[in-house]
């Protein structure tokens, strides 16, 4: 008997994230168990043993462990249950949904007992089944052309991945090919950027396994099977990157100026133009938005590479993986008026000084003000947008500002030792080795003051910094020829769109999140997608190095490994199938077909949703794993604790909405307690005689959760009507039932909708 | 942006409106009027506490206490928009209103002194009135009509040399509520250039603080003063004829002060000081006299504007 199983609660208390707000003692009092064990850190190997020994000591069956997210840890706590079967163990949630939700310390602890209960019950009706493995395509894209995107491309590529290099604007390089010098700490000398660029260009373009598609984006992606099919979106370059030679006989001829934005819009180049003197393709391009059309470039090119009528392309691409490095973008200036950037042209970002320095800038290298003077006076305002409390202000450090400044500020030293420059600070963030660079640029003679200044403003032809001296503790005003200004990082348009397309999680400034942030630094939410460089968060070029690299040992371990599915999926009995075809046709998600006259389902893109199991006229069909008796048995769990006058909310969400509602709590986010959340394979497997069990049950709501592009969305959008329809014939309200989108990015409108439910439900538990 | 309503309002009055600047209140109502707003005075309303909530003779639970009882009377007249006339009565009621919804305890504590003192039909139930969706300042309501108000223009004051001055307490407390810009705020340029005038836009020290600091007038007056008289030259050296002011606060401080500061920088300060309502009024034919209220200014108008042009049609 299911009753009679022995069963096991191991409760973590996360080094006090889960014990200081849920009351453990509480909570063992309350369970009525086989073996109760707690531990500071379940999931370290002492954790192990606790476990692996109560399994051996008392027999236990089953085993429940109450800690953190599975997304975090259930793999761990499968492998610490051997020998017992992986899918004996279930995992109550009682941190992401319980403590780093709720504060109130008697409501989290009863909420605690609940989901442990729900887990108790529902891992009575757990039976062992294997995992399933599948191979994945190893085909990988990696979206961003940086340096971030170009060394995890290369990296894959030398280890015998085929990668297809997508690129948004007409050359790969991205930020590194533009910022002149680079240096490194130990070394303390600034070297050039391009010449340590190039090399990786030169490799890259070279390798046979890299297919580089430069003016292209992801416009969409579907993934099945394991397999994302992305379409993609190639613009017209209007000019043959095959016939091209670039020599720029072209560009001679062409009359329309248009600003250089490789130069941040310093200089100007033709209509018709290379991006920058190593960009590859080796090829120019035309800006159509400025291009006259007037034919000039055509007639005067003698390899009739030019085509002004070429239209643009989309390509499909199927991957097994992706690597998105999509970059960032500088700080947007008109957001902070008040340092006259718009007004004065002397004022300046630390990107524009890069390029003016940069020997293949607008001025050759020479560092020149607008009246082609060389500045005497230069100041640099640190944490422009960055630890910015104020409106549209960031508040994280973008990271690399200090020693970009420390950069910028010593090669003007270095070439006008006259010239004075002062680097107004709010603290001078050098850690490690940079700390030597900092000390050495002291020594050459640049200045620094500890205050952040208000305003930059012109008084007779000379610019002024308006600043509270903050050690002095004085308000003083600083004549300048030359500002420049520290400009925060920020996600790019690029990093924000792919974000929306892939449906990854993102952080509140809008970066893509990692699916932790010190344990699993590189994969995201999404299986199979990996981030690096600054679309994951402002960072150095080392550091983006590494993280790419980083990233593609992350594919290559997916590619070898293949993927563990978890087997709760659908299966035939051959002996009763009659091949009748109609489960073809009722699977959205396209995974059985017909293989030497027998259904085959495929496993990596069945979700075990059951949908076919209720048109199979010979019940042929069956989903792996009770799932049925689970669902009703986690409720039973949870309502078999509510108290009087207790409101107690079910929610029913998959993978992609679990991940939503961890993320509230990721982000200490709040819902009210009645929340409880119960993790299902498909929402289409929570059956109208769930929802009426559990509102006949002691729930007062019901929440079903469905991410729009999940291909049973409409499907149980209209089973969920049915249901409401039936709720009100039956004489229940059926407004206790709500089903609603769920994204992942969007966790804090998932936390708005459940307080805004719960205040609903609280409205109609007051009027009954 | 917010919702921006046109009926249905409470004109909120201002203590300080009525006591220096009547013209204002009378330039509102002409402005409102001619641009079809609708709204009413009440008799019942009191003064917001403001000037004595800054300078401690009001703690947050008499001025919310007051808050909700003025809110009640907006509720009860069916006029739940509160629009003020000045920037503090803006930020203090909208803060109010905040603390009432947010905070239950400063919410029963008020509602328990209203029931202890008779006035249990005063009491606030959470949630009556929302930040942002009923509390606006003359100028939101002014943005809501922009555009209409260039076909009521009749005098062309765009021969001046104008500048604008956003307080504070419009611009640096309710950040999210704020139109026009909150860094460079910009709101009021924007409703002068539908009168057919152009600002001078961004001047140095656009941003700042008139230098009022209530108590800070008197007990620190150099401190005061000078936060004004870097203002004033910033004016001056622009060459300004007309500042255009939203807060009767930063409109006494320029105006009575200004020849006290001229004295003190030793530098002739010209410009003339009107409120955004008069300046729209003035506009749009307003009477000097009965309309805009130019006796109660000290730097006087006709100083500057000596005669009125008409928009050629």
């Amino acid at each position: 008997m299911r009753d009679d199983l022995k069963v096991g609660v191991f409760l973590c208390e996360c080094g006090g994230n889960i014990a200081d707000t849920v009351d453990l003692n509480k909570v063992r009092e309350e369970l009525d168990v086989e073996f109760i064990g707690q531990f500071e850190n379940l999931c370290s190997l002492n954790g192990c043993k606790i476990i692996r020994d109560a399994i051996f000591d008392i027999g236990l069956d089953r085993v429940v462990v109450a800690a953190c997210s599975p997304i975090s840890h259930e793999k761990t706590f499968q492998d610490y249950i051997k020998p017992l079967n992986p899918y004996l163990m279930d995992m109550a949630n009682i941190r992401e949904q319980c403590s780093w939700v709720h504060s109130d310390k008697e409501k989290a602890t009863d909420k605690a007992i609940a989901l442990i209960n729900a887990s108790i019950e529902k891992v009575k009706q757990s039976d062992a089944v294997d995992p399933i493995y599948c191979q994945t395509p190893t085909e990988t894209a990696v979206i961003g052309g940086g340096i971030a995107g170009m060394n995890a491309a290369l990296s894959l590529a030398k280890q015998g991945t085929k990668v297809t290099l997508i690129e948004q604007s007409p050359s790969i390089g991205g930020h590194m090919a533009k910022i002149g010098k680079v240096f490194s700490p130990v070394k303390i000398a600034e070297e050039c950027g391009m010449c340590l660029l190039n090399p990786i260009l030169n490799e890259l373009v070279w390798n046979e396994n890299i297919d580089v598609l430069t003016n292209t984006k992801v416009i969409e992606a579907k993934r099945r099977a394991g397999t994302y099919n992305l379409i993609l979106e190639k613009s017209p370059r209007y000019v043959d990157t095959e016939k091209c030679i670039a020599c720029g006989k072209c560009a001679e001829v062409c009359e329309v100026e248009v600003p250089n934005d490789w130069n941040d819009n310093l200089s100007m180049h033709k209509a018709i133009y290379r991006p920058f003197g190593q960009s590859y393709p080796e090829s120019y391009v035309i800006d159509m938005d400025n291009c006259i059309k007037c034919g000039n470039c055509v007639k005067e090119c003698s390899m009739r590479a030019i085509n002004l009528r070429e239209k643009e392309e989309r390509i499909p691409l199927q991957v097994g993986s992706v690597i998105v490095a999509t970059g960032h973008k500088l700080y947007d200036m008109e957001k902070r008026p008040e340092y006259g950037y718009t007004l004065f042209r002397d004022v300046i970002t630390q990107s524009e000084l890069g390029r003016i320095i940069g020997v293949n800038g607008p001025t050759k290298g020479k560092l020149l003000r607008s009246n082609g003077k060389v500045p005497k006076r230069v100041v640099m305002i640190q944490c422009v947008g960055s630890r910015d409390e104020k409106p549209d202000g960031h508040k994280y450090c973008s990271k690399i500002c200090c020693t970009v400044a420390l950069k910028n500020a010593n090669i003007i030293k270095h070439k006008h030792p006259d010239t004075d420059v002062l680097i107004c600070y709010t603290d001078v963030r050098t850690p490690g080795m940079f700390e030597k660079y900092y000390k050495h640029i002291q020594e050459n003679g640049v200045r620094f003051l500890r205050g952040r200044p208000g305003e930059v403003v012109k008084k007779g032809g000379n610019l002024i910094v308006r600043t509270e001296d903050t050690l002095k503790g004085e308000f003083i005003e600083i004549e300048a020829d030359l500002v420049v200004l520290s400009t925060a990082m920020e996600p790019s348009e690029g990093t924000k769109e792919i974000a929306e397309i892939l449906n990854l999680g993102t952080t509140e400034d809008g970066f893509i999140k990692e699916s932790h942030p010190k344990i699993k630094p590189v994969a995201t939410d999404v299986q199979g997608i990996y981030v690096c460089g600054t679309a994951h968060e402002p960072k150095d070029i080392t550091d983006s190095i590494m993280q790419a690299t980083a990233a593609a040992s992350k594919v290559s371990e997916y590619n070898h490994g293949g993927v563990e599915i978890e087997p709760f999926i659908a299966q035939i009995d051959t002996d009763k199938c009659a091949v009748c075809g109609e489960c073809i046709n009722r699977c959205k998600y396209k995974s059985m077909s017909i293989q030497n006259d027998e259904i085959y389902i495929d496993p990596m893109s069945c979700t075990g949703c059951g949908k076919c199991l209720v048109g199979c006229s010979q019940h042929a069909i069956t989903v792996n794993g009770n799932i049925d008796e689970k669902i009703f048995a986690t409720m039973k769990g949870i309502l078999s604790k509510k108290k009087d006058g207790e409101r107690v909310i079910l929610v029913f969400l998959d993978n992609i909405g679990y991940a939503a509602a961890d993320n509230i709590g990721v982000n200490r986010l709040s819902y009210p307690e009645s929340i409880h959340i119960i993790k299902v394979i498909s929402v289409n497997r929570v059956r109208p005689r769930h929802i009426r069990y559990a509102l006949e049950n002691g729930a007062d709501g019901v929440f079903i959760g469905e991410f729009p592009g999940d291909l049973m969305y409409d499907e149980v959008e209209l089973k969920i009507q049915g249901v409401k329809d039936r709720l009100e014939e039956l004489g229940e309200d059926p407004n206790r039932l709500t089903f609603s989108k769920v994204y992942i990015p969007y966790f804090s409108g998932l936390a708005r909708k459940f307080n805004e439910f719960d205040a609903k439900i609280a409205k109609l538990d007051e009027t009954e | 942006m917010k919702d921006l309503p046109t009926e249905d309002i409470l004109l909120f009055r201002s203590c300080l409106v009525s006591v220096e600047y009547p013209g204002v209140e009378a330039s509102t109502k002409f402005v409102f009027d001619t641009l079809g707003v609708d709204y009413a005075i009440s008799e019942k309303q009191t003064c917001c506490t403001g000037l004595g909530h800054y300078s401690d003779v009001f703690n947050q639970i008499d001025t919310s206490a007051i808050g909700a009882r003025n809110f009640k009377i907006a509720k009860e007249m069916g006029r739940p928009n509160l629009v003020m006339m000045c920037a503090t009565c803006y930020a203090i009621n909208k803060k109010s209103v905040k603390l009432l919804n947010k905070k239950d305890r400063l919410r029963n504590h008020i509602n328990k002194l209203f029931e202890e003192n008779g006035l249990a039909h005063l009491k606030y139930e959470k949630n009556d009135l929302k930040p942002t969706e009923n509390i606006f300042h003359v100028v939101d309501i002014l943005y809501a009509k922009k555009d209409v108000i260039k076909k009521h223009i009749k005098y062309d004051l765009s021969d001046f040399t104008i500048a604008t001055h956003h307080g504070c307490h419009y611009c640096k407390v309710h950040y999210e509520d704020t139109i026009g810009g909150v860094r460079n705020p910009n709101i009021m340029d924007e409703l002068i250039e539908e009168c057919g005038c152009k600002t001078i836009g961004w001047y140095d020290h656009k941003r700042a603080t008139c230098g009022t600091g209530f108590r800070q007038r008197y007990s620190n007056p150099d401190l005061s003063f000078t936060a004004t008289a870097d203002k004033m030259n910033a004016i001056e050296d622009e060459d300004v004829d007309i500042l255009v002011h939203l807060c009767p606060n930063c409109h006494i401080q320029f105006d009575r002060y200004q020849d006290l500061i001229s004295k003190r920088e030793g530098r002739n300060f010209k410009a003339i000081h009107l409120n955004i309502a008069q300046f729209i009024a003035l506009a749009m034919g307003g009477d000097f006299d009965k309309v805009i209220g130019v006796k109660a200014h000290t730097v006087p108008i006709d100083s500057v504007i000596k005669e009125l042009k008409e928009v050629k049609k």
